[in-house]
């Protein structure tokens, strides 16, 4: 019988012949610190949850959602919001209403521009407090021009209105020609039949074409995590509304789509300490708007002659 | 022996590369992000849906201390109250109701309590049509002299609302006139605005723009 040499060391070593039991450790040692190494270069990747998860990456068009799929959307949208801000949310999708086309009003005779309205949007729509997310500017106007170039929006007088100004707040128009939904390259941004335009913040890419399309400069883009304070966070939301974004995306005012659609006035018109905020819905002849589209001086809709059509008004009592 | 060298030093400059990333990433070498100061937040009454005054009305629904509307705890009912004149026909407020400042109007057209109070029952008020609404559902009697504001009002283009536009929905709430103006001096008084917007860099935040003038 012939036995084929047995090495020195012994039996043969797993790591292949010829290998010592010295040289199979220091290689393994090294392996190990490589891969703990490679481990501890990749340690940014720890903050992705926070942007994607597998369920978001997976998810569909919200267009071809059905209701089954839509419920476990939301059902993830809660659990993430609970994760994120200890709160446990409602969080529902609104569809829009049959009948229904929402036009606002803005009384500029009446408004005394106290800012209340912006931070009333802020709060109904959890936008970031830092840094400052508002969907409403308020323009100060000197008496006698209606060009927006001569508006100034850091006004910061004791108290308001000042003698020779007028204030012009200015949000979303949602216009009946939005040059923002054109421009979007993957349809994350449409116009509903209740006249909203509104943005689903899981499909948007965060490439701004939008907010260097919008003429009324009434998009926003969240830079970074947006930070909202856990007792201030508003749990009622709505998918196409209010619900926290994440860094990246594009965002703007809806029309508190989560009130509205619900049958309810806007969160900025019920601040209004003057009244001069009107909503409603316009094929309805005895709403508000409709009333004041029939009745009053409507000036403008802002940059009319940019053929956007706005569905917001601005007018005066005398 | 020589390929088990060659495979410990590419391990070896692989752990160095990936240590070295490691060590940059936890000592943020690359884009250190700039920490912006903390915005201060808003003060709750910039948020809240109050009106601009406490009306008898709001008073009698939260239930409040409606004392100061009870005339006739001071004023006898059987001695009608007799309005003191000053040389142009000024009334003089007696100090009782200093509080009160007559501004309804301007060039003093309106500058009799008569005009609206009622001087047979002071805890009524009167138009001029002869009709006598409470003190605390004094719109209509507004409305008899403001009438394009009075039906702008009842169109909901005037004063607030909250609650339902859908009345199928629910309920809302229309603020009467009294809500807002004070009969006595009705302009809307100034008030403090909530602080404006905060720019988005630091150092535009130290120095904030000079404002333009217009």
């Amino acid at each position: 019988m012939a036995y084929p040499p047995q090495s020195p060391a012994g039996a043969p070593t797993p790591g292949g012949e010829g290998q010592s039991r010295r040289s199979f450790l220091r290689t393994s040692a090294v392996f190990a610190s490589g891969l703990a190494a490679l481990a501890a270069s990749l340690a940014p990747l720890r903050h992705l949850e926070d942007y994607t998860s597998l369920e978001l990456f997976m998810q569909k068009y919200y267009k071809e959602l059905t209701p089954e799929e839509m419920a476990k959307v939301l059902q993830r949208i809660e659990r993430e919001v609970e994760r994120q801000y200890g709160v446990r949310p409602h969080v529902r999708d609104l569809k829009p209403m049959n009948g229904v086309e929402f036009a606002y009003a803005h009384n500029l005779t009446r408004c005394i521009g106290c800012r209340k309205c912006v931070h009333a949007c802020v709060a109904e729509n959890n936008q970031s407090r830092t840094p400052e997310i508002q969907y409403i500017r308020v323009l100060r106007m000197p008496h006698g021009t209606l060009d927006v170039d001569k508006s100034e929006h850091h006004y910061d007088p004791k108290l308001v209105p000042e003698k020779g100004y007028f204030y012009m707040p200015v949000q979303c128009q949602q216009c009946k020609n939005p040059p923002c939904v054109k421009v979007c390259p993957v349809h994350a941004t449409w116009q509903e039949t209740d006249g909203i335009t509104v943005i689903d913040y899981d499909w948007c890419i965060g490439c701004r074409y939008c907010e260097a399309a919008c003429p009324y400069w009434a998009r926003r883009f969240n830079w970074t995590k947006p930070s909202i304070p856990k007792d201030r966070l508003n749990p009622d939301m709505a998918y196409l509304g209010n619900r926290p974004r994440r860094q990246g995306v594009m965002e703007k005012c809806h029309f508190c789509i989560q009130r509205t659609r619900a049958g309810r006035y806007p969160a900025c018109l019920e601040v209004c300490p003057t009244g001069a905020r009107k909503f409603g819905n316009v094929l309805d002849p005895n709403s508000e708007v409709a009333y004041i589209l029939r009745t009053k001086r409507v000036f403008i809709q802002l940059k009319e002659d940019l053929g956007t059509s706005p569905r917001f008004f601005y007018y005066f009592d005398v | 022996m020589t390929r088990n060298g060659n495979t410990n030093r590419v391990l070896a400059v692989l752990t160095l590369l990936f240590s070295g990333l490691a060590v940059a990433f936890a000592l943020r070498l690359w884009g250190r992000p700039v920490v912006l100061p903390p915005i201060p937040l808003v003060d709750p009454i910039f948020t809240n849906t109050a009106t601009a005054r406490v009306s008898l009305g709001l008073l009698l629904q939260t239930h409040g201390d409606t004392s100061d509307y009870d005339c006739y705890t001071c004023h006898d009912k059987k001695e009608p109250v007799k309005l003191k004149l000053d040389d142009q026909g000024n009334v003089v407020l007696p100090k009782e109701h200093s509080d009160l400042v007559m501004g309804h109007g301007s060039h003093n057209r309106n500058n009799n309590c008569y005009n609206c109070h009622d001087e047979s029952n002071l805890e009524a008020l009167q138009t001029r049509d002869g009709r006598h609404p409470k003190l605390a559902e004094s719109s209509p009697l507004c409305g008899s002299c403001h009438g394009p504001t009075y039906d702008d009002w009842e169109a909901g283009a005037h004063g607030r609302i909250s609650g339902y536009w859908d009345r199928k929905l629910g309920p809302f709430v229309r603020q009467n006139c009294v809500a807002c103006h004070d009969p006595h001096k009705p302009a809307f008084p100034p008030r403090a605005p909530a602080p404006g917007p905060h720019l988005l860099h630091p150092i535009a935040q130290a120095a904030p723009p000079q404002e333009r003038n217009p």
